[in-house]
């Protein structure tokens, strides 16, 4: 018997992430790497962490191996812990039927066996595709303070843009009177940042009905918050203010990196009170040779530059040779960028080799992109925009 | 490698090591950005698939406690082996400080008794190495001998009056030792790293105390050299190795790290060195960072000039401070117009605005931890 949990949280990261294309190829979404030592799901976790949530259930099915392995035994977020901890959640074969998660709220109706365990008042559910720095024990005081049955963390975004989201319409006392998905005249700016927190009896009742309703889509957006609108639930609107980001295409990506560089940083990352934790890499120092020129650059360890570096962020263990120039991109681990060979505005995934006088992006344009171990010949062209894995036809 | 423990014994002469080691074991000094020098030292016990790791602590080892923790890093938290700090306690016969190596591992006879393995690396704290001891273990076992030495040919780990040495037939075995000798006439530095069968060792050092002795190399190895009791033989490392024992080769060392051939030599793919997790975010370059030849760990902010240094995790250099040939240890900050040359800052050292510090090339200026300059 498990000690009892005030609250837990699940993590969905299921997701494929088509839209970041060759980069979610042969990993999950959330297994991406972001801001030089990180992947995104680092940052829910270490928000759990820093928000003294110690159990957190991560929901996998699209190319978990990677994720798998970077979870590990969740020590580097302080998850290794006996009563609680992290756990990797794929799904897996019943008695009489074996079936993939079908949707986010089935995802969690299928392992609420494993929250049970915990019996827990509240579960908080996240997603694994966002970079933001958030207390959820803030967001559970107020939901517990205001005895909800749900509470959904809104951010306000530009009125122009509303309509590209889910919007909360809400009264006075941030009371949720509406939900509106994508609408087309917005009556608040207030979108769904993805997440939630619940008291667990009211979900596992709608978790149950959704899951008896055969023309359910099973989606915490598109079914359980509207049929508990609808029923009059106390439901809260919380008010998230804060860098939060979206990393959903190739462009939002290379964004939300370039970010990093703004003085003053707009996420900060030095805070030593809410650090964001990652599997270190255990290399050494970076090196920074003669002759090398680096300015406005987030680099970390076991990288080695030679060339020059501008604007870029490089991950562990980048060798940039004598002569190469990078500017305005992200390069990520062990990739190296061979002598004369030039990245500009571009995405180079791990363990990949610009091969000496070839030249990746362009000035302007879209964000080009180099997919994992993806060798560049020697003086070969990748313009702007163009996504190059193994079976590209230089 | 199955059946190994390890042991490192952290005191010992650290005197010319001045403020650097007045609140920390020579074995807790921070080098080569983001490392303590044991870290070298525990990572080559650990890749050599040893499990069981007892650290023997004496003066000042808060601050390797707080570095080492559970052992987590170094995958040394299991159930059944793991890291043991063993720090010194009073008895009858140990009042405070152990006299010699040999009182200290006497002192610690409970945890040798209680370890299950059979066989033994004793290594001290002041040499750095980055060593297959796996290969020394297997000579050892090899060889069958009752003890197994590893030294270096490396001429720069001579010192006078200072170490000992040995004498080593083509075969290996050790046919003389010359402890502190004024010159001395052999080219091989022992490391001070042994193999030996576990409770052979309790049963020497058990012996050798009770007869008032306390140093090991003088006292047990030299004698058991000299006396023929037993089959002592010697093995060479080739790698690169560095004693830390005075300021001026504490910085050789950082300085030699910043050789990228050096570098891959002592941090090798096969060997990972290990080492406390801070995470600090990726070292920031700000619009006019300068910096040519320097290793810079992450959490750095660096906005001035930086050449031929080493930059520890969170260290700060505002824009127009120029900093050169220095070492600069965690969270150091040198503030606007600051210049300083040849110098070595302790922990959360300041350099404020437009203070200049220049060293002589030959005797780094070490500014102490805390200190605002």
């Amino acid at each position: 018997m498990l000690r009892k949990k005030t609250c837990i949280a699940m993590l969905l990261a299921g997701g494929q992430g088509s839209r970041l294309g060759i980069l979610t190829k042969n990993v999950a979404k959330p297994a991406i790497p972001y801001g030089g030592k990180y992947r995104i799901i680092d940052f829910p976790l270490s928000n759990c962490t820093n928000s003294g949530i110690d159990t957190v259930g991560v929901l996998t099915q699209y190319q978990p191996l990677e994720l798998n392995a970077y979870i590990g035994n969740g020590a580097p977020w302080d998850l290794d812990i006996n009563d609680g901890g992290v756990y990797v959640l794929p799904p897996y074969q019943k008695a009489k039927s074996l079936e993939w998660y079908r949707g986010t709220a089935n995802a969690i109706y299928q392992n609420m066996a494993f929250i049970e365990q915990y019996n827990p008042d509240y579960v908080l559910i996240l997603s694994g595709d966002h970079i933001y720095k958030m207390d959820y024990n803030a967001m559970l005081n107020f939901h517990v303070r205001h005895g909800a049955d749900a509470t959904i963390a809104v951010r306000e975004v530009p009125w122009e843009e509303a309509s590209r989201f889910g919007i909360m319409n809400t009264d006075s006392e941030g009371r949720i009177v509406e939900f509106e998905e994508k609408p087309k005249n917005p009556k608040s700016n207030k979108a769904s940042m993805g997440v939630y927190i619940f008291t667990w009896e009211k979900l596992r009742k709608y978790l149950t009905e959704d899951e008896a309703d055969k023309k359910s889509s099973n989606d915490f957006g598109k079914n359980i918050i509207p049929n508990m609108l609808g029923d009059k639930q106390a439901m809260f609107a919380y008010d998230f203010v804060g860098y939060w980001k979206d990393v959903g295409t190739i462009e939002s990506l290379w964004e939300a990196n370039m970010d990093l560089l703004d003085e003053p940083m707009p996420i900060d990352m030095h805070d030593k009170k809410w650090r964001i934790f990652a599997r270190n890499a255990g290399m050494p120092p970076h090196y920074i040779a003669k002759g090398a020129t680096v300015c406005d650059t987030l680099i970390t360890e076991g990288c080695e530059v030679y060339g020059h570096v501008n604007r870029s962020i490089l991950f562990a263990g980048v060798v940039v040779e004598e002569g190469a120039k990078v500017e305005h991109s992200v390069v990520m681990p062990g990739t190296i960028i061979r002598r004369g060979a030039v990245v500009k505005r571009a995405i180079i995934a791990e363990n990949a080799v610009i091969s000496a006088g070839a030249v990746v992006g362009e000035d302007e344009g879209n964000i080009a992109v180099v997919g994992n171990g993806v060798t560049v010949p020697p003086g070969a062209k990748v313009p702007a925009g163009e996504q190059v894995d193994e079976a590209y036809a230089f | 490698m199955k059946d190994v423990m390890g042991m490192i014994y952290t005191g010992g002469n650290d005197a010319r090591l001045r403020e650097l080691t007045t609140t920390r074991a020579v074995a807790a000094l921070p080098v080569a950005g983001r490392y303590r020098v044991i870290d070298f030292l525990a990572s080559s016990m650990v890749n050599a698939g040893i499990r069981n790791v007892g650290i023997i602590t004496q003066k000042n080892y808060h601050s390797l406690m707080d570095h080492l923790g559970s052992g987590k890093e170094w995958n040394l938290h299991g159930k059944i082996n793991g890291l043991h700090i063993l720090p010194p306690f009073l008895t009858r016969e140990n009042v405070g400080l152990y006299p010699g190596v040999l009182d200290a591992i006497r002192s610690n006879t409970n945890y040798l008794v209680r370890s299950k393995q059979e066989t033994l690396v004793l290594s001290n704290s002041t040499i750095i190495y980055n060593a297959h001891l796996d290969e020394m273990v297997q000579f050892y076992r090899d060889t069958g001998a009752d003890i197994t030495l590893l030294y270096t040919k490396d001429p720069s780990m001579k010192r006078d009056e200072y170490g000992t040495y040995l004498n080593v037939d083509e075969s290996g075995n050790v046919t003389d030792v010359e402890v502190e000798p004024t010159h001395p006439s052999c080219e091989n530095t022992y490391m001070q790293v042994l193999v030996i069968r576990r409770e052979f060792l309790i049963e020497l050092v058990d012996k050798a105390v009770s007869h008032g002795l306390h140093d090991l190399d003088r006292d047990l190895i030299q004698r058991m050299v000299q006396e023929k009791q037993a089959k002592i033989n010697a093995v060479e490392y080739k790698g690169l190795c560095w004693s830390i024992d005075s300021i001026q080769s504490f910085f050789k060392f950082n300085m030699d790290v910043l050789d990228p051939e050096k570098r891959r030599r002592i941090f090798r793919d096969e060997l990972p060195v290990f080492t406390k997790v801070r995470d600090e975010m990726p070292a920031h370059y700000g619009d006019n960072a300068q910096v040519i030849n320097s290793l810079v760990a992450d959490g750095c902010q660096i906005e001035g000039t930086v050449e031929n240094s080493v930059l520890f995790r969170g260290v700060k250099i505002a824009p127009n401070a120029h900093v050169k040939n220095c070492i600069i240890m965690q969270d150091g900050q040198v503030h606007e117009g600051g210049d300083i040359v040849n110098c070595i800052l302790d922990k959360q050292a300041v350099i404020k605005r437009n203070s200049r510090l220049i060293g002589p090339d030959a005797y780094p200026i070490v500014i102490a931890k805390d200190v605002v300059v």
